[in-house]
């Protein structure tokens, strides 16, 4: 990478700070947009005692200016205190670190099935004109209208009545087991991505194999197997890593659906179970979490892009 | 020319030629017709009530009674299809309606204004998108407690950057375009590039994203209904029905989750062919 | 007798709707021997030689049969036909830049047909590689070949697809339209280094060009199609002799030289322009800090009311943001421009002001599909322009006086109600002079106005405009690259480069007895009887920075970016 790409790899990296600190201003001032008393609405869902009032009031500053309650908040999310829950009652991070793995896990899997199948069907759908692409259009169609949840539903009958092949409840214990248990939640899951991803691979495949530079290389007589690897995939890929970030942000937001289906008491259902029992600090906390997952994620990917094109690394192109 | 003659003059000759050529998307729109139907005059034609318990048997099959059987507490359950209809599709409207509508005009001022304007709205758009929209749902649940009003604002906000971006991007071609300095060196007023050149150049692809975007809500909002953070009973939309008869599934009476789940996948379905069938129009009306 | 590298014999191309795009297509070329398809738009040249490169869309079905060295292509197995494409010809695109990989380098993409066909090893491949770049005439091979395409300008690139096709050494060259895309002068060192192989290597070549004079200068023979089908061979050095068909004398006529208009009686300027600057901020090729790319510097001159005055140049030159200044469309660093006296330098920041310039001065663009509005038909486009300023006009009043305009510029009434889509090329930019002239202008700015048109419809063009100049007195300014255009319509040129002007007077003088050099360059450059294009330095190695002007937003309330 010449020093023109890294400064403007920099400049990309500094905006999606950027975004960043923007995105935990608005997370933080969901405290101040909630109607009634900001102290009722971080206590959650239960009535505060006065303990709890000064117990909230000193955790959150909330007798100091509203810049002072941010830098507070986000000082201590970033010094690892996630503060406690008053609807739980435990510290947020005994909530979160012990659900954590088992989402983690199910969003890997989903990404190996994504990429596997998604990627896979993509590339054969351009490859292959005819009826191969028919099938894998006609898939992708059903597919992008295939909710986690009802493949969830459709999956348990399935294997929970009918077939009893895979477990249709709980994490199960040990890593192997863990995972025999996530198949169909990850299935469920991945379906939609699958379809999604498959229709971009097959979209920026074929805009390479219909390209100018790739019929300079055919008519030169390169091999048909090498083209596809140094000229269409290659140059397919930045588009296919773009989506990458806000695919694998959304995933773990998304993973509650299947959680909940399938009783895994995972990152997902502490999220939904914290917005129904109005427990904000946990939201909010979550929350951030995964808008930074989605900023770390972005700019991973805009350096790998940046290593394929640097050209790419303009501040701003618009298609 | 107006919206109004386009929309005349277009429409009528591309559904004669889509009724030869594309059963596919005659298919789609059939079956949306019917789904409005049923949700507009189900009430009228359904025999029983909704929310009456013990209807029927507990979790019965479909029979000449009930056709779509009953659930687990006996109710009809094609009197809950019915009833959760209206629920289940205005909401998704109220996404794509606000979502399109301030998303596109984001994305104009941000065109036409260029400059710091642009910089602005771009960053704020960013940040929006930053935040997954399931994320943002919830956030506002935890808010202002459960019910569908909360997520669908939330939604509308999170879909805005989907709008705004696409829409931004075909502006800002359309604006680079030799045809709108001629109109400016020709001494054409603002107001007139504006609504009578740029917009209805734009109308097409905000019209495709808005069909496609309809899809997207149906699915978020039905999700956040199926976790339960939609509107609490006994009102009920197919989201919390499908949750609802999850655990009937294992005692062999799948239809209390099955036909609703059917119902989304069908509208899901036939939006987005006939968002697809937008799309192209679209896209070869701009080339 | 000569051996025979390429015989196309009844090649027919049909498309997926079974109509005949190409049919009983017959031609030789012979050994060292360079053969001229001319013809214009739809003519089918491109298909055919598409299909002798195995590169017709899906869709379109070849017949008939094509012999490259002997071997028939369509005999063969795919994987056969494609080794003997691949060794023994090569081909070279219109533009270059879409035809390389932008991820990969020009070394990556010189070695890898040496290496996957040739089979050579890497290290022996690369010094090969330096070496055909030099043969090409590219100095500093070495350090090209670490370079991406997007570092380079369209003429090297140029030199870079041609040095590549010499990897497998190939006895015949496709070359398809390889210079429409560059000025003239770096079509003369393309042209240049085509003629340099041919001598040393015995290249044979098949040229296709919608230009009878390039082929004329550089062909041996010229097949002349239309409609699918040859319509005439005819000897490249007695061509303009020997032609028989009209459609030939058509395209004749079109690039003969034209009479010299008079020049105009000495009056006050309806136009003046003086030290004209304008700058943009890039970001250098070399490192990551902006600096400044001068695109028009100091330039001043005078338009006569209803003179026609020519600004020529090549790409770079700043004549085309010298036009947007003058029109509004950009806003000058510093400057005057002067229109009847009035000040003009500032950008109009309203409705208002633009609306009392559009009926002093008015536009048309190169391409006139992007220029009108692809949804209006050409009487609503006329309607608005006339409407805007006569905006009580009633409704047949105004239609009145679109099919005056319409007349005008000699269109039928019937295609009044066509949207752009279904008009020609021709049809459409005489729909956007009749809307420059709706407004009853005093100055017609022709910002390349007729480079994107077949070369018969330029010339209907061009006679247009100079018949319009003549009955309404509007005056002409005329931005073009293209000299022999510039001759036929204006009495006075200015010849821009690097955004100076390098001279300007009377169009006689200044073609006829050039002063400054790079106007004999110009001159020198344009394919004529005659002509041995000379290989010189190259005017420019590098990209262009992409400040792409026509992207620009144009409806900046503040007038200020």
């Amino acid at each position: 990478m010449g020093a023109r790409t890294v400064r403007r790899l920099l400049s990309k990296i500094g905006a999606l700070l950027l975004t960043l600190f923007l995105s935990s201003v608005v997370i933080f001032s969901a405290v101040l947009l909630t109607p009634g008393d900001p102290v009722v609405a971080l206590a959650g869902g239960v009535r505060p005692t006065p303990e709890m009032i000064d117990a909230i009031r000193e955790q959150y500053q909330l007798d100091q200016p509203v810049w002072v309650q941010y830098l507070s908040w986000v000082g201590s999310v970033l010094t690892g205190d996630l503060g406690t829950s008053f609807v739980y009652k435990t510290e947020v991070i005994d909530l979160i670190a012990p659900r954590f793995g088992i989402t983690f896990l199910l969003v890997i899997y989903t990404l190996v099935l994504i990429v596997v199948f998604g990627v896979g069907s993509g590339i054969l759908a351009a490859v292959r004109r005819g009826r191969v692409e028919q099938a894998v259009l006609v898939g992708t169609s059903l597919g992008v209208a295939m909710p986690t949840f009802v493949v969830a539903i459709v999956l348990i009958w399935i294997f929970g009545r009918v077939l009893g092949w895979f477990p249709v409840y709980g994490p199960g214990e040990g890593l192997l087991d863990n995972l025999y248990h996530l198949t169909l939640p990850a299935v469920s899951l991945a379906v939609l991505y699958i379809a999604y991803i498959s229709r971009i691979t097959r979209g920026a495949v074929v805009a390479q194999l219909s390209s100018e530079h790739v019929e300079t290389a055919r008519v030169r007589g390169i091999p048909p197997s090498r083209i596809f690897r140094r000229h269409v995939f290659l140059n397919a890929s930045p588009q296919l890593l773009s989506v990458a970030g806000t695919t694998i942000a959304s995933l773990f937001a998304v993973a509650a659906i299947a959680e909940h289906a399938f009783g895994l008491g995972g990152i997902g259902v502490l999220l939904t179970e914290a917005a129904a029992r109005k427990d904000l600090p946990v939201v909010q906390t979550l929350s951030l979490m995964l808008v930074a997952l989605f900023v770390v994620l972005n700019a991973m990917v805009d350096v790998v892009i940046a290593i394929i094109d640097p050209d790419s690394a303009r501040p701003r192109r618009d298609a | 020319m107006s919206v109004g003659q386009i929309a005349a003059g277009r429409v009528p000759a591309i559904s004669r030629r889509a009724a030869k050529r594309d059963p596919l998307l005659v298919a789609a729109l059939v079956t949306l017709c019917a789904i409005a139907l049923v949700v507009i005059a189900g009430p009228l034609i359904s025999a029983f009530d909704p929310n009456q318990l013990y209807a029927g048997p507990i979790s019965g099959g479909p029979s000449l009674t009930h056709p779509l059987g009953t659930d687990d507490l006996g109710r009809d359950i094609l009197a809950r299809v019915i009833a959760g209809g209206p629920a289940s599709v205005i909401g998704p409207l109220v996404v794509v309606a606000l979502s399109t509508t301030l998303g596109s005009t984001v994305a104009l001022l941000s065109a036409w204004f260029g400059g710091w304007v642009d910089g602005i709205l771009t960053r704020v758009i960013e940040v929006i998108f930053a935040i997954p929209g399931l994320v943002l749902a919830v956030l506002a649940v935890s808010m202002f407690g459960k019910g569908l009003v909360a997520p669908v604002i939330a939604l509308s906000i999170a879909y805005l950057p989907v709008v705004s971006r696409l829409v931004r991007a075909g502006a800002r071609a359309e604006l680079g375009k030799p045809y709108m300095a001629a109109l400016r060196i020709q001494g054409v007023s603002s107001t007139a590039i504006l609504f009578r050149h740029l917009i209805p150049a734009l109308l097409p692809t905000i019209l495709a994203q808005g069909a496609l975007g309809f899809g997207y809500a149906m699915l978020d909002l039905a999700a956040i209904s199926f976790l339960g953070l939609g509107a609490p009973p006994p009102s009920s939309d197919w989201g919390v029905m499908i949750a609802s008869g999850q655990p009937s599934l294992l005692n062999g009476a799948p239809e209390q989750s099955l036909f609703p789940a059917l119902l989304v996948v069908l509208t899901v379905l036939s939006v987005n062919i006939v968002g697809a069938r937008v799309t192209v129009w679209a896209e070869a009306k701009s080339s | 007798m000569t051996r025979t590298v390429l015989d196309i014999d009844k090649l027919a191309v049909t498309g997926p709707d079974g109509q005949a795009l190409v049919a009983d297509l017959s031609l030789t070329v012979s050994a060292g021997e360079v053969v001229g398809l001319v013809g214009e738009s739809g003519s089918g040249k491109t298909l055919t030689v598409r299909a002798v490169a195995g590169l017709l869309s899906d869709g379109l079905v070849a017949s008939g049969t094509i012999r490259v060295d002997g071997e028939n292509l369509a005999e063969l197995p795919e994987q056969h036909a494609r080794a003997v494409r691949a060794r023994r010809l090569g081909m070279v695109f219109q533009t270059p830049r879409a035809h390389l990989n932008p991820l990969r380098t020009i070394g990556d993409f010189m070695i890898e047909a040496l290496v996957a066909v040739g089979g050579e090893k890497p290290a022996a491949a690369e010094s090969r590689a330096a070496e055909l770049l030099a043969e090409v005439g590219i100095a500093d091979p070495e350090r090209r070949l670490r370079q991406r395409p997007s570092e380079l300008s369209g003429g090297l690139l140029q030199r870079v697809m041609i040095a590549a096709t010499l990897a497998m050494d190939p006895p015949l060259l496709l070359a398809d339209e390889i210079t429409t895309a560059l000025d003239v002068t770096t079509q003369e060192e393309v042209m240049a280094v085509l003629a340099d192989l041919r001598r040393s290597r015995g290249l044979a070549m098949l040229f296709i060009t919608h230009d009878l004079a390039l082929a004329g200068a550089v062909c041996d023979r010229i097949a002349v199609m239309q409609g699918g089908r040859i319509v005439e061979t005819l000897q490249a050095e007695t061509m303009r002799a020997d032609a028989q068909h009209p459609y030939t004398q058509r395209l004749l006529s079109a690039t003969l030289p034209p009479d010299l208009m008079q020049g105009e009686p000495a009056t006050e300027p309806v136009l003046v322009v003086d030290g004209l600057r304008k700058t943009y901020s890039v970001r250098s090729a070399s490192g990551g800090h902006r600096e400044e790319f001068v695109a028009v510097d100091e330039v001043g001159f005078t338009l006569a009311p209803g003179g026609s005055l020519g600004i020529v140049g090549e790409s770079g030159s700043g004549k085309s943001t010298t036009a947007r200044i003058i029109c509004g469309l950009e806003r000058a660093d510093s400057g005057i421009i002067l229109v009847k006296g009035e000040d003009w330098t500032r950008v109009p920041r309203s409705t208002t002001g633009w609306r009392r310039r559009a009926r002093i001065a008015q536009m048309v663009f190169q391409d006139p599909y992007q220029s009108l509005d692809r949804r209006q038909t050409a009487r609503q486009c006329l309607r608005e322009a006339i409407s805007v300023h006569r905006p009580r006009e009633s409704r047949p009043a105004l239609d009145a006086r679109v099919d005056e305009l319409l007349e005008a510029v000699l269109l039928t009434p019937d295609l009044a109600d066509r949207r752009p889509r279904s008009l020609s090329g021709g049809q459409r930019q005489r729909v956007a002079i009749a809307r420059a002239l709706a407004a009853e202008p005093e100055i017609l700015v022709l910002d390349e106005a007729v480079s994107a048109l077949d070369v018969t419809t330029q010339v209907e063009i061009l006679t247009l405009l100079d018949r319009i100049r003549r009955e309404t007195g509007v005056a002409l300014l005329m931005i073009s690259h293209d000299l022999s255009a510039v001759r036929r319509v204006c009495d006075h040129v200015v010849v821009m480069r690097g955004g100076r002007i390098e001279e300007s007077g009377p169009i006689a003088e200044v073609l006829d007895r050039p002063r400054a050099d790079y106007t004999r360059l110009l001159l020198a450059s344009v394919p004529h009887e005659g002509w041995v294009p000379q290989r010189r330095i190259p005017t420019r190695t590098a990209a262009l920075p992409t400040i792409a002007t026509s992207n620009l937003p144009i409806l900046d309330p503040q007038g200020e970016r």
